[in-house]
């Protein structure tokens, strides 16, 4: 185990190392590409995410096995890379080729960010791990600010990675579509959520608010969830269209179930028969459309929105009183075709008392 | 050529991180598995690290068979309310109706979906007891019997589920598992007090209501 965290460190340090460094010549072909990958975030912003991908591709090319194979050769690969950095001069020297960088590739504040930032991931790493989710949430989060310019795309992602010191390639992490993006904003907002709600609640419960009834109450979290979406509002369309892709609906079915699940738990909803099931369904359903509607909207901080929701809570709650008295009306029918059942079996003289 | 990029990339990530963290940190990038962890302890409720699947599959499907249980009393009564296997009947429905009660209460605390066959056990249930009682009340008892025997074999595998898993931290559930049993034991010997196996095709009965019962348990577990 240590032998692997000694393994870990060394290429976390190689890792910064071929960040930091230039190319040099003496090092084999492939170790360029792979420098120039991890150096990506170095060079110009526009330029950064093509070349990053260009070079992506020349690797591909030049080690053209199974994906397997591919990531141990990749892993092999590294391992040189940090076995070499190793027989290299001290970091100073490093330090001091920054210095000698050419006027265009940004060299003031730059270098000493990223160094920063990774003497302190470095000490993150040795105390406890990191772990590939942590690290994905970590560029997920900061990627969302830049998803009102980029979309949810893979520049985006590119973008937030870069914004946390990382290399843009880090974007190769995730699917292409960004649909792994927008599953992280949404269940961030569903928990955001949840916390409010569960706030709300214990404000309740001390007393300190008053208690709302279930309509106002469902009003309030479906349009603060809403409000959530507003500052993406612009490309919040295309992320619908991403979540609606087949592979996606599993997962963000779930994400909407356990919103909704969540609405009706801190709403007091205590029905355990199929009620269960529609109140749930409807709420989904309220949810749904007034997300369309507020992409449609450009009525000043979306009233058209919010008076479209009202009205379809108003329903809900007035279906919900039809549905009784169907239920009710069902139940005396029911009743009267078991009187029917027992007359006609008095009737043939089956109910005699025994 | 891009799509080729994305899992040369991934590969090599994967493969570093494979060399980082060692064998065990292979768990794929899943939001459900990060969203569920922190959906269901939300409620305050006093347990903590339980294992929610099973938990959840256990109060599913014993709340459907409390459920089942109380409409084939109900369709019993419905038809035979008024003779003389009427009271017995009803004092067993009546015990029921609070073990129906209690696992209302469970579903709710721990945030456990009902199945969604419950309209289906409700029509199902109430059949079950209606034609077994118009067989006359031994076939009413046998089906009592029938039913309440699969009932606490089932619960017995629960029991010893949980006892598996951890019997400290499942105390509560435990004992209210363990009660209810007892109680469907109970109506299981009324039911062979009252002439049961007198029943016309007793053993048919009781096989083809048993293997019934399965089913719906192996169901209600799932959706």
């Amino acid at each position: 185990m240590a032998a692997v965290a000694a393994a870990a460190g060394s290429l976390r340090r190689a890792g910064w190392g071929l960040l930091r460094c230039r190319p040099a010549p003496r090092w084999p072909v492939t170790l360029h590409r792979l420098k120039a990958m991890a150096s990506a975030p170095r060079s110009l912003q526009t330029k950064s995410q093509a070349a990053s991908r260009a070079q992506t591709h020349q690797l591909v090319v030049t080690c053209p096995l199974y994906p397997a194979q591919r990531a141990f050769h990749a892993s092999a690969l590294l391992r040189r890379v940090s076995d070499e950095q190793k027989q290299e001069p001290p970091p100073s020297s490093s330090q001091q080729r920054f210095e000698s960088h050419p006027p265009g590739d940004q060299p003031d504040q730059e270098p000493q960010r990223s160094h920063h930032s990774y003497t302190d991931q470095g000490g993150a790493e040795s105390e406890d791990y990191e772990s590939e989710e942590q690290l994905q949430h970590r560029i997920l989060t900061a990627s969302l600010e830049f998803v009102p310019t980029h979309g949810w795309t893979a520049d985006a992602i590119a973008e937030g990675a870069k914004s946390l010191g990382l290399s843009v390639a880090a974007a190769g992490m995730f699917h292409n579509d960004g649909s792994e993006l927008i599953l992280h904003f949404v269940s961030q907002c569903n928990s955001e959520l949840s916390n409010l709600l569960e706030e709300q609640q214990k404000l309740v419960q001390l007393g300190q608010a008053e208690k709302k009834t279930t309509d106002q109450f469902l009003r309030d979290a479906v349009e603060a969830r809403l409000r959530m979406l507003i500052p993406y509002i612009e490309k919040w369309p295309q992320a619908v269209s991403i979540l609606l892709l087949p592979h996606n609906i599993p997962s963000s079915l779930n994400l909407l179930t356990s919103m909704v699940d969540d609405m009706w738990h801190y709403a007091g909803d205590q029905s355990t028969d199929i009620n269960w099931y529609t109140r749930r369904t409807v709420l989904a359903g309220i949810y749904n459309t007034t997300e369309v509607v507020m992409m449609q909207d450009s009525s000043p901080d979306f009233e058209e929105t919010w008076r479209f929701l009202e009205n379809r809570i108003a329903d809900a709650m007035k279906m919900g009183h039809t549905a009784k008295q169907v239920q009710s009306t069902g139940e005396a029918l029911v009743q009267g075709l078991m009187g029917a059942a027992v007359t006609i079996k008095n009737l043939a003289g089956l109910n005699q008392r025994r | 050529m891009e799509a080729a990029a994305a899992p040369a990339v991934r590969g090599l990530r994967a493969g570093c991180q494979r060399l980082c963290y060692g064998a065990g940190s292979e768990r794929k990038w899943s939001l459900q598995s990060k969203q569920t962890s922190f959906r269901f302890y939300s409620t305050g409720m006093t347990l903590d690290n339980i294992n929610k699947p099973a938990i959840d599959r256990i109060i599913r499907v014993d709340h459907a068979g409390e459920y089942g249980a109380n409409r084939i009393y109900a369709g019993q009564m419905a038809v035979l309310g008024r003779t003389t296997v009427g009271p017995v009947i009803q004092q067993m429905w009546d015990q029921e109706k609070d073990h129906l009660k209690k696992f209302n209460e469970l579903i709710v605390t721990f945030r456990v979906r009902p199945t969604i066959l419950l309209p289906f056990w409700n029509v199902a249930g109430f059949a079950l007891g209606a034609g077994t009682a118009l067989l006359g009340k031994e076939g009413a008892m046998a089906c009592t019997v029938a039913v309440e025997d699969s009932i606490s074999e089932h619960y017995n595998n629960q029991i010893r589920t949980l006892m598996e898993e951890d019997p400290e931290k499942y105390k509560e559930l435990l004992q209210i598992i363990k009660k209810f049993r007892d109680d469907e034991l109970e109506h299981h010997d009324v039911g062979l007090d009252h002439g049961a196996e007198l029943a016309p095709a007793y053993s048919l009965l009781k096989t083809a209501i048993q293997i019934g019962c399965k089913a719906a348990i192996f169901l209600s577990e799932r959706i």
